[in-house]
């Protein structure tokens, strides 16, 4: 009797992960880290192996699944600094200079181990297909392959809580499965508005050894924006959204 | 009691991590605030040394009075920015003072307001401005032929900020779905009256001009015209795109009517010509997957002179320098000056440059470090200027540049007959 009851324990806690689906599942996580359009004030901080740390203060907009930019409000040197992302297009726009100019995924503006991508990054489904789901150490394992080839990233690994159904931990891949970076999630916050996500990305990377870049979060709420925010000629008056 | 210090004490030997408090990250609400006023501003300090040609052409035009080898000038730059914003409407003003101390020239100071205007903005879609502000319009980095409004920027230091002009702008913008992202048209108005932009043009004048920004098919397209007025009519376009993430490509063309050259013929005598002309960039900029970035540029300008026209106005300089130095008078000099203050005097005067920069950023992982090198070569002459530079951001808001400049030609090019061989700058800017 108590084999048969461990065994049937075991297939109701195994089964589950079969029947998941993982595109919902991918669907929910980037629902339950962000709305869908919304504002959010983020401190990025470079932290050094020496523990010398650089922050940047941003503020940043998102709408829909392709549109987010990015204002930085601090230090003095990089304030009025601003990013955006319109699909596959990404423009930084430096006041004195005035005249947005395209860059890369890729590329940092602010340095340290965050990229654009980081920064600027949008819903995950919108980004990635689910290739495989299982579970891993209590969390569900989602095995995401990158719909396209202007993705940062070709693969990623996320780790996902049950029962929160927000990540845990991703591993950003090439496509020949060499680590890039790991993104932890930690410090969940309710942040208002039913928003109840982490408040903490830490990344590390064995690119950079010793460094280490942390992204706090401190106000999300959900703010439907017109597309024309959106835009290169808009860019030079995001402060004004605030 | 002391048995839980034991074993406190016991379990902070064997894990530390765990006993000790994980690092906590803070974020004060006041760093978010936002307040209706916001202050800051910019100060430098920019010592340049130079090493004088003194077989140069232009070298005898400066220095016919005051014959040296080197000179020593020392640049400071003061920058103050405020704005304030109340709903709708905002205004923003940004001055800036140039100070100037050489062993040439003694001192000098300029303070200008660099920008000045009010903003309404009434809807995301609609934006209208009026007063001192520059546009910034095309693609390229070291040139920008369908610059028709703005002041010509430096071609060897492309970010410096530019003085303004006073202007009445507005801005109109539609996001639409399909392939077609963005609309957006400027219409400007430019004055030219006495103490209004009167170094813009002809006196007296409304001028027109506008840009229609169009965001097709992921390639940034932009046309430019600007009426008769105190300039001649001018129309462009400048496009740019992404061909892969790291690999971009722009350019730009622009048509200007009637433009008139004053010019040197080879007897000397002070002529003008007034033709159409068309000036065009292309150029590209990749990005390697170690950050290094590569910018190559070709620009032809249609305003400007030949290799030929170059060297009449340099004989013309000799000629006048000679009679000077025989019998004191400077009269050839005089009008060869004023001549530089035109197009002789413009940087790029010249009809084809190509100029290649390579940046490479934080190379054997020293952390904010940027070392970079940039070439601009004369493809008419084949003289040239190198550039290396080195930059460095490690504290936060103190931007420190080491600069040197390399000018190569020979006699009757225009590097050749530039006033210097050598230049050595150092620029310490802190932002407040």
């Amino acid at each position: 009797m108590l084999k048969t009851m461990i065994f049937l324990m075991t297939f109701l806690m195994a089964f589950p992960a079969y029947a998941v689906d993982g595109k919902k599942l991918l669907e929910q996580v980037d629902r339950n880290l962000n709305p869908e359009s919304y504002e959010a004030y983020r401190k990025l901080i470079n932290i050094e192996p020496d523990g010398k740390k650089k922050e940047f203060t941003m503020y940043s907009v998102k709408k829909g699944q392709d549109k987010i930019a990015v204002l930085f409000l601090a230090p003095a040197s990089d304030k009025g600094r601003s990013t955006l992302r319109l699909g596959e297009n990404m423009w930084l726009n430096i006041p004195n200079i005035g005249k947005p100019i395209r860059i890369t995924s890729l590329q940092s503006v602010v340095g340290g181990v965050f990229n654009n991508a980081d920064i600027m990054n949008l819903d995950y489904s919108a980004e990635y297909d689910v290739e495989g789901v299982s579970e891993a150490a209590g969390n569900y394992l989602l095995l995401l392959k990158a719909k396209t080839k202007t993705v940062a990233y070709d693969r990623l690994k996320m780790w996902v809580d049950k029962g929160k159904k927000l990540p845990v931990k991703v591993e950003c891949l090439t496509e020949a499965s060499m680590l890039i970076k790991t993104l932890y999630f930690k410090d969940h916050k309710d942040f208002g508005g039913g928003i109840v996500r982490p408040a903490v990305i830490e990344t590390d990377s064995p690119l950079y050894k010793g460094y280490k870049s942390v992204m706090i979060f401190a106000k999300i709420k959900k703010r439907v924006f017109k597309d024309e925010v959106f835009t290169l000629t808009y860019m030079p008056n995001l402060e004004s959204l605030r | 009691m002391k048995r839980n210090v034991n074993l406190f004490l016991i379990l902070l030997l064997i894990f530390p991590a765990a006993v000790l408090a994980e690092e906590s990250y803070t974020f004060d609400a006041g760093e978010i605030e936002k307040k209706p006023y916001h202050f800051g501003g910019y100060v430098e300090l920019r010592p340049v040394l130079y090493v004088l040609d003194r077989d140069a052409a232009l070298y005898k035009l400066q220095y016919y009075q005051d014959p040296r080898s080197t000179f020593i000038e020392w640049n400071g730059r003061f920058q103050l920015e405020g704005s304030y914003e109340k709903g709708i409407g905002s205004v923003f003003v940004k001055t800036n003072t140039d100070l100037h101390y050489s062993t040439f020239a003694n001192g000098n100071e300029r303070t200008a307001i660099f920008d000045g205007y009010g903003t309404l903005k009434p809807s995301p879609s609609w934006k209208f401005e009026v007063g001192k502000k520059t546009l910034k319009w095309g693609k390229g980095y070291a040139w920008t032929p369908v610059n028709f409004i703005d002041r010509p920027k430096d071609p060897y230091d492309p970010d410096l900020p530019i003085e303004g002009y006073i202007m009445a702008t507005m801005d109109y913008i539609r996001s639409f779905d399909g392939p077609l992202k963005t609309f957006s048209f400027t219409p400007v108005i430019l004055p030219v009256y006495d103490h209004i932009n009167d170094d813009f043009g002809v006196n007296n004048r409304i001028n027109a001009a506008g840009k229609v920004y169009l965001l097709l098919y992921d390639t940034d397209l932009d046309f430019i015209f600007a009426a008769d007025g105190s300039r001649t009519t001018r129309m462009g376009m400048d496009f740019s795109r992404n061909i892969t993430t790291s690999f971009e490509i722009h350019g730009e063309l622009a048509y200007i009517k009637d433009y008139q050259q004053p010019f040197l013929d080879n007897a000397g005598i002070l002529q003008s010509r007034t033709q159409n002309v068309v000036s065009g960039l292309m150029g590209i900029r990749h990005l390697t997957t170690f950050d290094l970035t590569t910018i190559l540029e070709y620009y032809h300008n249609g305003m400007g002179y030949s290799a030929d026209d170059m060297k009449n106005y340099y004989n013309y300089i000799r000629q006048g320098y000679n009679r000077y130095n025989s019998t004191g008078n400077a009269q050839m000099l005089n009008v060869a000056q004023n001549l530089a203050t035109g197009g002789y005097g413009r940087l790029s005067p010249m009809d084809d440059y190509l100029q290649l920069r390579l940046s490479q950023k934080e190379p054997f992982d020293i952390l904010y470090f940027t070392p970079a090198v940039t070439v601009m070569f004369n493809l008419d002459d084949q003289s040239y200027n190198i550039t290396p530079e080195l930059l460095y951001t490690g504290i936060t808001n103190l931007e420190l540049r080491l600069r040197a400049g390399f000018i190569r030609g020979s006699r009757d090019t225009e590097f050749g007959e530039k006033t210097y061989d050598y230049r050595f700058e150092f620029r310490a800017g802190y932002y407040f």
